[in-house]
C-alpha cells in the first residue's frame, strides 16, 4: 500500500504519458457520449406520431399559453390545456380520468399526490431518457415529493418556503423592530391594538385549504420544535404536545381580536392582496412568493414596503414542492415525457425554460438546485424582495412531510378536511384547542377506515 | 286524384290512434330523454352506492360490492348528520321566507292601478337571470369584512359601529347563505303566485267588498285559499331545490367557518370529488338526501294538496 503510494506519487514519463492518454481517451469516451445523450434527451424527436397532446393543470397567469406555444413551435404538435382553479383541480382531473379521457400530463400538490398515485393515475418516470439526470439536480424538497418508494413519479413545478411579512410603515409608526420571539410578537400586537396603530395587527393565512390554514399551524409548530406525526407515523397532538400548545397560542390572537377576521377566509393570493391594503403590521407564515403581489406597484398601494422576515428562535421553517407528472391515461408515453419536460424540466434547447420563467415572472422557487443557484432567482426575485434574505430562510426550511408524515398517505387529504373544520371551530371559539386536538386524534382512525 | 292519394296516406298505418295511445306516443320522446339524462344517472348512482368505488375505479370498471356499508358509514358519520341538520334549517328558513315574501310581493305586483308595479315586475326577474355561482360571488364580495358593500352601508347609516364578519363567523354564516339564496330564487316563486293571482275571478273580491269584508278578510278567505294549490306546488319545488343548495356554499363559505355551513350536497361533493374520491360514499349520501326530499314531497301532497283539492 505504501509502496504503491510512493510509486504513484512519482510517475515516470512513460507512465505519465500512458495515464494522460488513458484520461484523454476516458474523457473522449465519456463526455461526448454524455453530451450526445443530453442532446438526444432534450432535442431528439420521439418516433411515434401524435396529432395533439394535452395537460390538465390549475391556473397560474399565462404560463401555460406560453409553454404550449413554445412546444408547438419546437415540435409542431398542438397542446390542448384544461385549466381550473387550484381547489377544483383534483376533481377536474379525476372526473376526466374516470370519464375515459386522454390526459398526457397533469400536476399535483404534495398533498394530493399520494391519492393520485393510489388511484393509479401516475406513471413512473425512471425508464425515460434523462430522468436520472433530473434527479441528480433535484433539491431535497423535490426529491421528497417526486420520489415515491424509490421511484421517480414527477418533475418539480415549483418550490416554496414559509416566511413572515411585515408592513414597514406601520411597524415604524408603532416604533417596533421585527419581533425575535413569540412573546415579543404578542406584546407588540397587543400594544399596536391598544395604541390604535391598526385594528388587527396580524393577518394569518387561515382559509380552508390543504396548506393554508393547516400550513400556518404546521409552520408555527415546527418552528417551536414540534411535529404532527413522528417518523413512525404516531400523532403528536396529545395533551402537552407542542402542536396543541401552539394552537392554544394561535387561538389567543383571535380571542383578543388581534387577528384580522378575514384571516379565516384568505388563501395565499387573497391574503397577499388583503395585506396590500396596508391595514395589518404582520402577515403570518405564508408562501414566500406572495411578495410578488404585495410589492407589485400595479397590484399594491404599499408596494416596496412589505418586507420578508424569518421565524423566531433558530429560524426553522417548512417548505414544499409541487410536481408535474405523466398520467396513465396518456396518448403516448414518449411524447408525454417530452411535454412533461417542457413543464417540469428542460426544453429543446436544454434550458429549464419554465422554471426560469416562473422564477423571473412569478418569484417561484424551483425544485432544481441549478435554477435555485442561478440568476433567475438571485436577480429575478429582486423586483419584489430581497433574494438573499429569502434564500437564507430557504436554507432553514424542511419539507413539510418531515414533520407531518401523514402527507405520504392517501388518508392525509380527508384528515386535512377535518383539520380545517376543527381548527376553524377553535379559532372562532366554538370549541377549545384541547377539544380540537382530541377530535383530530379521533378523526385519524375514521379517515384511515 | 290527388285528394284520394292524400286520404289514403292518412290511413296508411291502419286505424286512427286512440287518444290514450296517442298520449303515450307523444310522451315517449320526453320520457326517453328524461330516462337518459335523469333516471339513468340516478339509478347508476344508486348502484354505485352499494359498491366500494373511487373515481379512478370508474375508468377500470372494477369495484367490489359492499352492500349497505356505505350507508352505515354515512349514517354514523357526525359530519353527515350535522350537514343534514344544517340543510333542514336552511330549507325551513329559505322556503318559509320565500313563500311569505313571494305572496306579499305578488300581491303588490297585482295592484294594477300602481304604475310602478309594471317596472317592479320587470326588475323582479333580474335576480333569476343571475347564474347561481355568480350570485354567490357577488354576495361574497358584498360580505367582505372590511371593504364589503354591506358593512359600508350599515356603517354609513350608523347601524353598526364595527364591521360584521358575515360569512366568517359561525353565528352569522348560515344567514349569510340564506339571504343570497332567497334573493336568487324568490322571483320564481313570485312569478308562480302572480300568475295564480291573475287567475282569480275579480268579482269574488268585489262581492266580498260589497258585503263589507276588510282587505285582510278578503285575503284570508278568498286569496289565500285560492292560492293554496300553487303554494303547495311551490313548497314541493322550493323544498327540493333548497335541499340541493350548493353554489352559494361553494362561493361564499365553503362549508365554514368550521362546519357551520356544511350542507348535505357539500358533503356529497367533498366525499365524491375530493381525495380519496369515494364516489360510492358520495352516491350513498346523495341517495339518502333524495329519499328525504321524496318523503317530504309526499308529505306535502298528502297533508296539504289533497286536503285542498
Amino acid at each position: 500500500m505504501g509502496k504503491r503510494t510512493v510509486k504513484g506519487s512519482s510517475l515516470g514519463r512513460r507512465e505519465l504519458l500512458g495515464a494522460g492518454a488513458a484520461a484523454t481517451l476516458g474523457a473522449i469516451a465519456s463526455t461526448p457520449r454524455g453530451a450526445s445523450a443530453q442532446t438526444a434527451t432534450w432535442a431528439a424527436r420521439p418516433a411515434a406520431k401524435v396529432d395533439k397532446l394535452n395537460f390538465v393543470v390549475w391556473t397560474y397567469g399565462d404560463i401555460y399559453t406560453k409553454i404550449s406555444k413554445k412546444f408547438q413551435d419546437d415540435w409542431g404538435i398542438p397542446v390542448d390545456s384544461t385549466i381550473s382553479s387550484f381547489n377544483d383541480h383534483p376533481a377536474k382531473l379525476m372526473t376526466m380520468y374516470a370519464g375515459g379521457e386522454a390526459i398526457d400530463v397533469s400536476q399535483s400538490s404534495p398533498f394530493s399526490f399520494p391519492n393520485f398515485i393510489s388511484q393509479g393515475l401516475v406513471e413512473p418516470l425512471d425508464s425515460f431518457p434523462g430522468a436520472a439526470d433530473y434527479v441528480k439536480d433535484f433539491t431535497d424538497s423535490a426529491k421528497q415529493v417526486a420520489m415515491v418508494d424509490g421511484k421517480l413519479m414527477g418533475l418539480p413545478y415549483f418550490s416554496t418556503v414559509w416566511v413572515w411579512n411585515y408592513y414597514q410603515d406601520l411597524l415604524e409608526k408603532a416604533k417596533f423592530e421585527p419581533f425575535k420571539t413569540y412573546e415579543e410578537f404578542m406584546e407588540q400586537i397587543r400594544k399596536a391594538k391598544k395604541d390604535k396603530i391598526c385594528d388587527y395587527p396580524v393577518q394569518w393565512v387561515a382559509g380552508v385549504g390543504l396548506e393554508q390554514l393547516p400550513g400556518t399551524w404546521y409552520q408555527l409548530t415546527w418552528n417551536r420544535g414540534g411535529v404532527f406525526f413522528d417518523k413512525a407515523g404516531n400523532h403528536q397532538l396529545g395533551a402537552g404536545s407542542i402542536a396543541r400548545e401552539t394552537l392554544k397560542w394561535w387561538v389567543q390572537t383571535f380571542k383578543e381580536d388581534l387577528a384580522d377576521p378575514e384571516s379565516l377566509k384568505v388563501q395565499f393570493t387573497t391574503s397577499a392582496k388583503a395585506f396590500s391594503a396596508g391595514k395589518n403590521i404582520y402577515r403570518g407564515p405564508n408562501h414566500h412568493y406572495g411578495l410578488n403581489i404585495c410589492n407589485d406597484p400595479k397590484q399594491s398601494p404599499i408596494a416596496g414596503k412589505v418586507k420578508v422576515m424569518g421565524s423566531p428562535g433558530d429560524g426553522r421553517t417548512i417548505g414544499d414542492t409541487h410536481v408535474y407528472f405523466i398520467t396513465s391515461a396518456t396518448r403516448n408515453k414518449e411524447w408525454a415525457w417530452k411535454l412533461l419536460q417542457y413543464l417540469g424540466g428542460k426544453t429543446q434547447d436544454g434550458q429549464y425554460s419554465q422554471a426560469n420563467n416562473l422564477a423571473r415572472d412569478a418569484m417561484l422557487g424551483s425544485g432544481f438546485n441549478s435554477v435555485m443557484n442561478s440568476a433567475a432567482v438571485t436577480e429575478g426575485w429582486k423586483p419584489w424582495g430581497d433574494p438573499q434574505k429569502i434564500l437564507e430562510i430557504w436554507g432553514k426550511a424542511t419539507y413539510i412531510g418531515e414533520m407531518c408524515n401523514s402527507l405520504y398517505k392517501p388518508w392525509h387529504f380527508p384528515w386535512t378536511d377535518r383539520l380545517n373544520i376543527e381548527v376553524q371551530k377553535a379559532l372562532t371559539n366554538q370549541i377549545s384547542a384541547d377539544v380540537c386536538c382530541d377530535n383530530l386524534i379521533a378523526a385519524i382512525k375514521d379517515v384511515q377506515r | 286524384m290527388p285528394g284520394a292519394t292524400k286520404g289514403s296516406d292518412n290511413y296508411r298505418f291502419g286505424r286512427e290512434m286512440s287518444p290514450r295511445l296517442l298520449g303515450v306516443v307523444m310522451n315517449l320522446p320526453t320520457l326517453l330523454t328524461l330516462a337518459l339524462v335523469l333516471a339513468y344517472p340516478i339509478i347508476y348512482a344508486g348502484f354505485l352506492s352499494f359498491h366500494r368505488v373511487a373515481l379512478g375505479d370508474l375508468r377500470r370498471g372494477v369495484y367490489p360490492y359492499v352492500g349497505l356499508s356505505n350507508y352505515e358509514r354515512i349514517l354514523s358519520d357526525p359530519l353527515f348528520l350535522l350537514a343534514l341538520k344544517n340543510t333542514l334549517v336552511f330549507t325551513a328558513v329559505t322556503v318559509s321566507a320565500e313563500v311569505v315574501l313571494a305572496i306579499a310581493i305578488a300581491l303588490l305586483l297585482d295592484q294594477k292601478d300602481i304604475w310602478t308595479s309594471r317596472v317592479t315586475r320587470f326588475l323582479i326577474l333580474l335576480p333569476y337571470a343571475v347564474p347561481p355561482i355568480a350570485n354567490g360571488l357577488i354576495w361574497a364580495f358584498m360580505y367582505n369584512f372590511e371593504s364589503g358593500f354591506l358593512n359600508r352601508i350599515l356603517f354609513t347609516f350608523g347601524i353598526i359601529s364595527h364591521p360584521i364578519n358575515w360569512a366568517g363567523h359561525p353565528s352569522t354564516a348560515m344567514l349569510a347563505l340564506t339571504v343570497p339564496y332567497i334573493w336568487r330564487t324568490l322571483p320564481f316563486a313570485i312569478l308562480l303566485l302572480h300568475a295564480a293571482l291573475a287567475g282569480i275571478n275579480r268579482e269574488l273580491f268585489e262581492a266580498a267588498a260589497v258585503d263589507g269584508a276588510t282587505a285582510w278578510q278578503r285575503f284570508r278567505h278568498i286569496t289565500l285559499p285560492l292560492l293554496m294549490p300553487v303554494v303547495v306546488v311551490l313548497l314541493v319545488l322550493r323544498t327540493s331545490f333548497a335541499f340541493t343548495v350548493f353554489e352559494e356554499v361553494l362561493a361564499i363559505t365553503q362549508g365554514g367557518p368550521g362546519d357551520a355551513t356544511w350542507v348535505a350536497v357539500w358533503f356529497s361533493y367533498k366525499r365524491s370529488f375530493a381525495p380519496p374520491f369515494d364516489i360510492g360514499l358520495g352516491a350513498a349520501s346523495a341517495w339518502v338526501l333524495a329519499i328525504i326530499v321524496g318523503v317530504l314531497a309526499i308529505a306535502y301532497v298528502k297533508t296539504l294538496y289533497r286536503r285542498i283539492t
